[in-house]
């Protein structure tokens, strides 16, 4: 089973700290999101495996686009 | 009104192992920060003569009194590095804080007898204020430890005279004592003119059998002849005339006890002195906490330890401040008021050691879609908006009503800015909290998690709310500034910067200048500066910060000057609806 990772607001990806096949544990701040001065910590919504990441540090994200998905 | 207090709604919920290991290097950073102000700290109790020196003269240092006097753990200080005008010595020279005093609790003072036999030094006055402030907004007594050997000579034009100066303090106790509020003082050493008058002010005067109180000491009683200047000749006279001067100091127990009886006691040992003032404590006006207690106290229902992981000291991280609230009120339980409205503020009614408290806290992070409900862009918590703004009115003029002491925590980088938000009143908004605060006459305390900044920082009951706020705490996370420093230099130089290009000038000193207004804005907001200051009143371990809630609690509910019955609040049920 895979879960989506979406951005909650709009802003710049600032900081990818997962790899593509790593372990990862729910809650584990797995991207970082640079918005209205501060920074946004994205978690991993359940232990799994990095199955896709879409985002790149600099990139600059919309609501609801699709960040990562873990399995 | 039991089944609104006894069990209120959980929250909070455990950390997650994945939460606890992105944490550790928080912890870590928390840890080296506390040590830096403990080190700081460490400093101010070793300043002047070694205990051992103090000892070796029979005398306790103030450590040592304050020690024996207060009831184990309950001693909670306050303006421990505060030091405003830089004293070399370190210090303002008076220690105090709240503690319990055989079972009650009061506000205690007390001269640091090692730096120069208890001088008055800059600052003192402007501390003593805060004291007797305190013992003011919560009624509570004030015990002082009174060795004081006068004025600092030298820098006597820092602090003698004005509004606030040194003797500003002895109308304080006047009003203290107008107003009902007792003021103990035990009495050690030689305490000429100024040390007299902060011997004689108080209410009751403990004395050890070796101190005198007097209007000058014995150096100016036996030198009051000015002659316009000193040469050789009078130099060796005034040696010889030292040398040979034996007379007792002026006001020693035989006058004051013996002749004028101000002093009510005297007694032959140090800790005598301290037991009778312990002995009176215990008559002291006080109701049972069972009087006003809403449950029985009940520790949080997660670790208080916890909040080392919740609170990032990097200002830019979002946090859950309902998880660190969590950590500090009784069972984890509280009854949240319009949790359905203004988001970015957390109000609710919460218990500490079974008192009800009422807590405000700024919320972080994004505030969802649609937030603010006026503005096309997207709220971020620690700021606020207009409902939040709203909320707060209604919450804290509630409080009042129900007379439901208040605890702040302001995490807050101001108040919403632009056209868009002066249409949505904001600036009114934010007067109008200042007004309800005002009008609410119940105890406050803040504790600065974070940052405080802008307007903001006024109107969530600071110490600029003078009459509200018994005191503010500070974290190793806090800075306190009117704008970040990046911010203030770009207005202070974007004009310029214009400027100097259109003229064809090398724009490097402009952006040297930029730099250094951003690094002084640092370097001038941190914890150890803020507390030097007195922006805050003491910089607080954050585990430590339930101790202070608890000690403001239970002072507040000890001895209120108004009440309101429980089963006559209207807050819990508007709540309920």
């Amino acid at each position: 089973m895979a879960e989506d990772v979406l951005s909650p607001l709009a802003g710049k990806i600032i900081a990818v700290n997962i790899e593509q096949g790593a372990d990862v544990e729910e809650d584990e701040e797995i991207l970082i999101i640079e918005a209205m001065k501060m920074e946004t910590p994205i978690y991993a919504p359940c232990d799994g495996k990095v199955a896709e990441i879409k985002v790149k540090e600099g990139d600059e994200v919309e609501e609801d686009d699709l960040l990562a998905v873990i399995e | 009104m039991r089944p609104y207090f006894e069990k209120m709604d959980p929250f909070g919920k455990e950390l997650k192992k994945g939460e606890i290991k992105r944490t550790e290097k928080d912890v870590e950073a928390v840890a080296s920060a506390e040590a830096e102000i403990a080190e700081a700290v460490q400093a101010v109790k070793d300043a002047g003569f070694p205990t051992e020196k103090i000892n070796a003269r029979g005398q306790m240092t103030v450590w040592q009194r304050l020690d024996y006097l207060v009831d184990e753990g309950t001693w909670r200080p306050l303006h421990t590095l505060y030091n405003p005008l830089d004293n070399v010595e370190g210090t303002t020279n008076v220690i105090d804080g709240i503690g319990k005093i055989s079972g009650k609790w009061a506000v205690i003072i007390g001269f640091d007898n090692k730096v120069m036999a208890g001088a008055w030094l800059p600052g003192q006055s402007e501390n003593i204020l805060r004291v007797t402030d305190l013992a003011k907004r919560l009624n509570l007594p004030l015990v002082w430890v009174v060795n004081c050997s006068g004025a600092k000579l030298p820098e006597q034009e820092k602090f003698y005279a004005n509004r606030r100066g040194a003797g500003t303090p002895f109308y304080r106790h006047t009003e203290l004592e107008q107003l009902g509020i007792p003021i103990l003082a035990g009495i050690y050493g030689t305490n000429p003119a100024g040390g007299g008058y902060q011997s004689i002010s108080p209410t009751i005067l403990f004395a050890h059998e070796n101190c005198n109180i007097a209007v000058g000491g014995a150096g100016i009683v036996s030198g009051m002849a000015p002659k316009g200047g000193f040469d050789l000749e009078m130099a060796e006279a005034l040696i010889d005339k030292a040398k040979t001067h034996k007379a007792a100091p002026p006001g020693t127990v035989s006058t004051h006890y013996d002749h004028t009886g101000f002093f009510r006691y005297v007694f032959e040992k140090e800790e005598e002195v301290l037991d009778g003032l312990k002995d009176y404590m215990k008559d002291m006006p006080a109701y049972n906490p069972k009087f006003f207690r809403v449950a029985e106290p009940k520790d949080p229902a997660f670790p208080v330890d916890d909040v080392d992981r919740l609170l990032p000291i990097e200002p830019k991280r979002t946090y859950n401040f309902d998880q660190i609230l969590a950590r500090l009120v009784d069972g984890s339980e509280h009854t949240e008021f319009r949790p359905d409205y203004g988001p970015e503020v957390y109000t609710g009614l919460c218990k500490v050691d079974g008192f009800l408290v009422a807590c405000i806290g700024n919320r972080q992070g994004y505030l969802g879609k649609g937030y603010p409900e006026y503005a096309d862009y997207p709220g971020i918590g620690g700021k606020l908006y207009r409902q939040g703004l709203i909320k707060m009115n209604e919450f804290v003029t509630l409080c009042g009503r129900d007379r439901i002491p208040i605890i702040w925590f302001q995490d807050t980088s101001g108040i919403d800015v632009g056209d868009i938000a002066e249409k949505a009143e904001l600036l009114g908004l934010g007067q109008s909290l200042i007004y309800s605060i005002q009008q609410t006459d119940v105890p406050m305390m803040l504790t600065v998690l974070r940052k405080g900044s802008a307007a903001a920082h006024y109107v969530m009951g600071g110490p600029t709310a003078n009459h509200h706020n018994a005191f503010t705490l500070g974290t190793v996370a806090t800075e306190i500034y009117v704008m970040h420093g990046e911010t203030a230099a770009v207005a202070s130089y974007a004009r310029r910067l214009v400027k100097e290009q259109a003229a064809g000038n090398d724009l490097q000193p402009v952006i040297d200048n930029m730099n250094k207004i951003a690094q002084e804005y640092h370097d001038k907001s941190r914890p150890l500066f803020c507390a030097k200051t007195g922006m805050v009143d003491e910089i607080v371990n954050l585990k430590d910060l339930r101790f202070y809630m608890q000690a403001f609690a239970g002072a507040a509910y000890q001895n209120p000057k108004s009440i309101c019955p429980q089963h006559q609040m209207i807050l819990p049920r508007i709540i309920k609806g």
